[in-house]
């Protein structure tokens, strides 16, 4: 049998093979693994317990400005693009009530945080635990005789997981707010109608739902980057990829997240 | 006591470490000599657990460190303090956090206790009064001193110093030595002092053990140090200008 | 730092899960503080009711509906919804589902009981009414309206028909008086028989303009409602003028009974001016009816016209 012409030899396959296939596999066995060792440095809260209200003001309270502007001002274009869509007078004012609020309850506020956490806090994290990698902090750590990952990786999870929620109430909050207001200034849609439009069609599940999301977005988020950053090497060049690459990640397994939440929950 | 048999180690295909045996007594201050790249830290990091040797054995006090659970390792790890080559202070923390840390995670001192003895240990290595300073704002030496400091802070039974002295002015340098010998003395410390500094292992070694292309070349008394005939570790030593001097 | 950092986050903490609560509650309307009550009604149907949904009590929103869940036992529908506690529900209050499912504006209405019977407890079950999806009520409605006009335009066919062969029998000397009767016969016969066609046809429209209107209203929203009202209305105004015709038609078919029987020959028909008279009030009735609606259909066609909107 002939081969094809140059470049195509067996051996690249299997290079592509072990590129796309194996290594993706390795990488999550590795992300499993630390998991599982974090879950087994639970019980230990008393030696993280000051790092996970520190943790918690950095994931949340930290980033509560900017979740709160990108929040306002996601709601407040939903409001304005909605009515500009609806041009039958036949269809009451309050339909912009009744899209905005879902929207902001089921998407777009966890959306918005999510993306914004995993570039401010999945770069953080990463960028941290990375730098501690390569500095021997985390070395310094486990030589003490403490859990590097108890200590480090557990608060930082645990204040994802708790403070996504807190900064997707404020989204929510500031986002319909904003969009409340946008319509009202705007002209619009005045706030009685709106409103009305959204309690006509507003569901408990729905924040139920919303909630959801963001304890999964909050975990991810958070533990892929600690992996990221956790398992860092080679000097800065390292550091910047770790970083680069767990707001990435975070942002892709995000997404695919919606998706799965979505399609099994709604 | 700690004891390391017949220890290999490589780094994919970069063999460091091909059969090192090392035995430290009680209260013993062993000197690690060999040349830079020659697998010294690399070594220290197996003592601890830090690195998985591919082959041989660790044991601290009769225990195969590498044999028992996670739990168990750490707990013989809260026996050691180590100082890192590069200090690797925590530098979110202020000096005084980083001395206060291992006060704060394994003793139950209270907050005046806790400054008392951070505040010792700062002058024991020179440095009183950089307590608020963060590491980045620490020269390179102080930083070390500073890592030193929070490694004797727990009055541990072993320590392990990776270059203790190196980037000190030779003033400075003598005063480490000093608070080194004077842990081993009084605190009985089994200390294990990975060192370039020719000058240091004559003051402050009961034993040295010369590391050399991944193999432990030679081990004696620093008296047998002074009479040894071997050519490589001659070479070393006269490497060193105060040998030379003398 | 003057406030500690778990204070800082448990501050934070405890405001979010309030402003969630709250805001929850604001959409589902209910009362931001006040407590609310939980009842439960049993439909047979819940016209698409969800969770989320409005009740309310004389058009105010008073709750919302909590769970939709089909029951095991009874195979019916358990609706649980809150209210406002300050709603005192009776014993004789009774809920209903209305709205345009279409429309997925659903909601429940509340009928409260009189206010002096022993009030329903917490959880308790309350009875369920007709409710008014209006349009399930008209397609619902359509068909049947058709059947019952073309019993009734089918019942005055034989009427009419059989006072017919009655009155062509030569044996009377009242023979010009019923010659009238014949007449408006003739005349009522001729006139349902092209009236009943066009009626069931207008119906049958009705029926098709319902089945379209479901898909319409997906886009326009009260306006359509308003012309449903308007639908109902002229349906409810056909039914009542059925009901006169069958009326008519009833009379007359008990009159021709006795002339048929042993009792009732044209002799004795004649000689009962009561009777007389009653036959002759109610072709005249069966008349003015008829008269009217060919000399003006549109009275009640008129609003069938909005039909041609779509
Ligand atoms: N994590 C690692 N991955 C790959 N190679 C490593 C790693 N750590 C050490 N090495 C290699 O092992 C060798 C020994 O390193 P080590 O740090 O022990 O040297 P050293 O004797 O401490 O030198 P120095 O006196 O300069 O500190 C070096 O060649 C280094 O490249
Ligand atoms: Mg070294």
């Amino acid at each position: 049998m002939k081969t094809h012409s140059s470049g195509f030899h067996p051996s690249v396959l299997i290079l592509y093979a072990k590129k796309l296939i194996l290594d993706p596999i390795h990488s999550f066995g590795r992300y499993s693994q630390l998991l599982f060792r974090a879950f087994g440095a639970v019980p230990e809260f008393g030696t993280y317990r000051k790092n996970l209200w520190e943790q918690m003001i950095h994931v949340g309270i930290d980033s509560m400005p900017i979740v709160m502007l990108a929040a306002a001002f996601s709601g407040a274009v939903t409001t304005v693009q909605t009515s500009y869509q609806l041009v039958s007078p036949l269809i009451p004012k309050s339909i912009i009530g009744s899209i905005v609020v879902p929207s902001m309850v089921l998407e777009l506020g966890a959306v918005v945080t999510g993306f914004i956490l995993a570039g401010r806090v999945g770069a953080r994290i990463a960028a941290e635990l990375g730098t501690m990698r390569v500095t021997e902090q985390i070395d310094a750590i486990e030589a003490m005789g403490l859990n590097s990952i108890g200590y480090l990786i557990v608060p930082r999870v645990i204040a994802g997981i708790v403070m996504f929620p807190v900064l997707y109430i404020a989204a929510c909050f500031v986002g319909i707010g904003g969009g409340m207001l946008v319509g009202h200034i705007g002209g619009f849609v005045s706030i009685g109608e709106f409103v009305d439009g959204a309690r006509e069609y507003f569901q408990p599940f729905d924040p139920i739902f919303g909630m959801i999301k963001c304890l999964v977005f909050g975990f991810i988020i958070t533990s892929v980057s600690c992996f990221k950053g956790y398992y860092t090497r080679g000097g800065a060049e390292g550091v910047g990829k770790a970083t680069t690459e767990a707001a990435v990640a975070s942002c892709v397994f995000l997404l695919l997240a919606d998706l799965v939440l979505a399609a099994t929950l709604l | 006591m700690i004891s390391v048999q017949n220890l290999h180690k490589s780094f994919r295909d970069k063999v460091v470490l091909q059969g090192i045996d090392l035995e430290i007594l009680e209260g013993e201050t062993l000197a690690i000599i060999g040349r830079s790249g020659s697998g010294k830290s690399v070594l220290m990091k197996h003592i601890i657990g830090l690195l998985q040797p591919d082959s041989g054995r660790v044991t601290v006090d009769g225990v195969d460190i590498n044999a028992i659970s996670y739990a168990d390792l750490r707990r013989i790890r809260q026996n050691f303090g180590v100082l890192f080559q590069g200090g690797a202070l925590f530098d979110s923390m202020s000096s005084f956090d980083n001395v206060a840390f291992p006060l704060r995670t394994f003793t139950s001192m209270t907050e005046t206790e806790i400054n008392r003895v951070v505040m010792e240990c700062l002058e024991m290595v020179e440095l009183p009064g950089v307590q608020t300073k963060m590491p980045s704002e620490l020269s390179g030496g102080m930083q070390k001193r500073v890592a030193l400091a929070r490694a004797v802070a727990l009055k541990p039974r072993y320590i392990l110093y990776d270059e203790p002295t190196s980037g000190l002015d030779p003033e400075t340098s003598t005063t480490i030595d000093e608070l080194i010998q004077s842990l081993s003395d009084q605190l009985n410390v089994t200390s294990i002092v990975v060192t370039h500094d020719m000058h240091s292992v004559l003051n402050i070694a009961d034993k040295a053990a010369f590391v050399h292309e991944g193999k432990m070349h030679w081990a004696g008394t620093i008296a047998e140090l002074h009479e040894s005939d071997d050519q490589i570790l001659r070479r070393f030593v006269k490497a060193n200008e105060y040998l030379i001097g003398k | 730092m003057n406030i500690s950092n778990e204070l800082k986050v448990g501050l934070t903490i405890i405001t979010a899960a309030v402003i969630f609560i709250l805001g929850v509650r604001y959409f589902q309307d209910l009362p931001l503080f006040a407590t609310t009550y939980e009842l439960t009604a049993e439909f047979k149907d819940a016209g698409g009711l969800i969770p989320g949904n409005l009740v309310r009590v004389h058009g105010v929103s008073v709750g919302s509906v909590e769970t939709v869940n089909i029951s095991q036992e009874s195979g019916k529908v358990d609706v649980t919804f809150h209210i406002d506690r300050k709603i005192i529900v009776t014993e004789g209050s009774y809920a209903s589902v209305s709205g345009i499912d279409a429309l997925g504006a659903v909601r429940m209405d509340l009928y409260l009981g009189p206010l002096d019977a022993a009030v329903i407890p917490e959880g308790g079950r309350i009875g369920v009414g007709e409710g008014n999806d209006l349009f399930g009520d008209l397609t619902a409605r359509a068909p049947d309206m058709i059947e019952k006009f073309s019993e009734v335009l089918n019942g005055l066919d034989i009427v009419v028909s059989e006072t017919g062969t009655l009155l062509s029998e030569p044996e009377s000397d009242f023979r010009k008086t019923l010659a009238s009767v014949k007449g408006s016969m003739a005349q009522l016969e001729s006139l349902l028989t092209s009236e009943r066609t066009r009626l069931s046809s207008i119906l049958l429209n009705v029926e098709d303009a319902t089945g379209s209107l479901k898909t319409l209203t997906a886009e326009n929203g009260p306006a359509v409602s308003k012309l449903i009202t308007d639908l109902s209305a002229t349906l409810t105004t056909l039914d009542v003028e059925l009901e006169s015709l069958g009326e008519a038609s009833r009379s007359l078919n008990e009159l021709l009974a006795k002339v048929n029987s042993g009792q009732g020959t044209l002799g004795m028909l004649v000689n009962d001016p009561s009777m007389y008279n009653k036959m002759d009030s109610t072709l005249d009735g069966i008349n003015a009816l008829l008269a009217d609606f060919k000399a003006s259909p549109g009275k009640y066609l008129g609003e069938m016209k909005l039909v041609d909107l779509f």
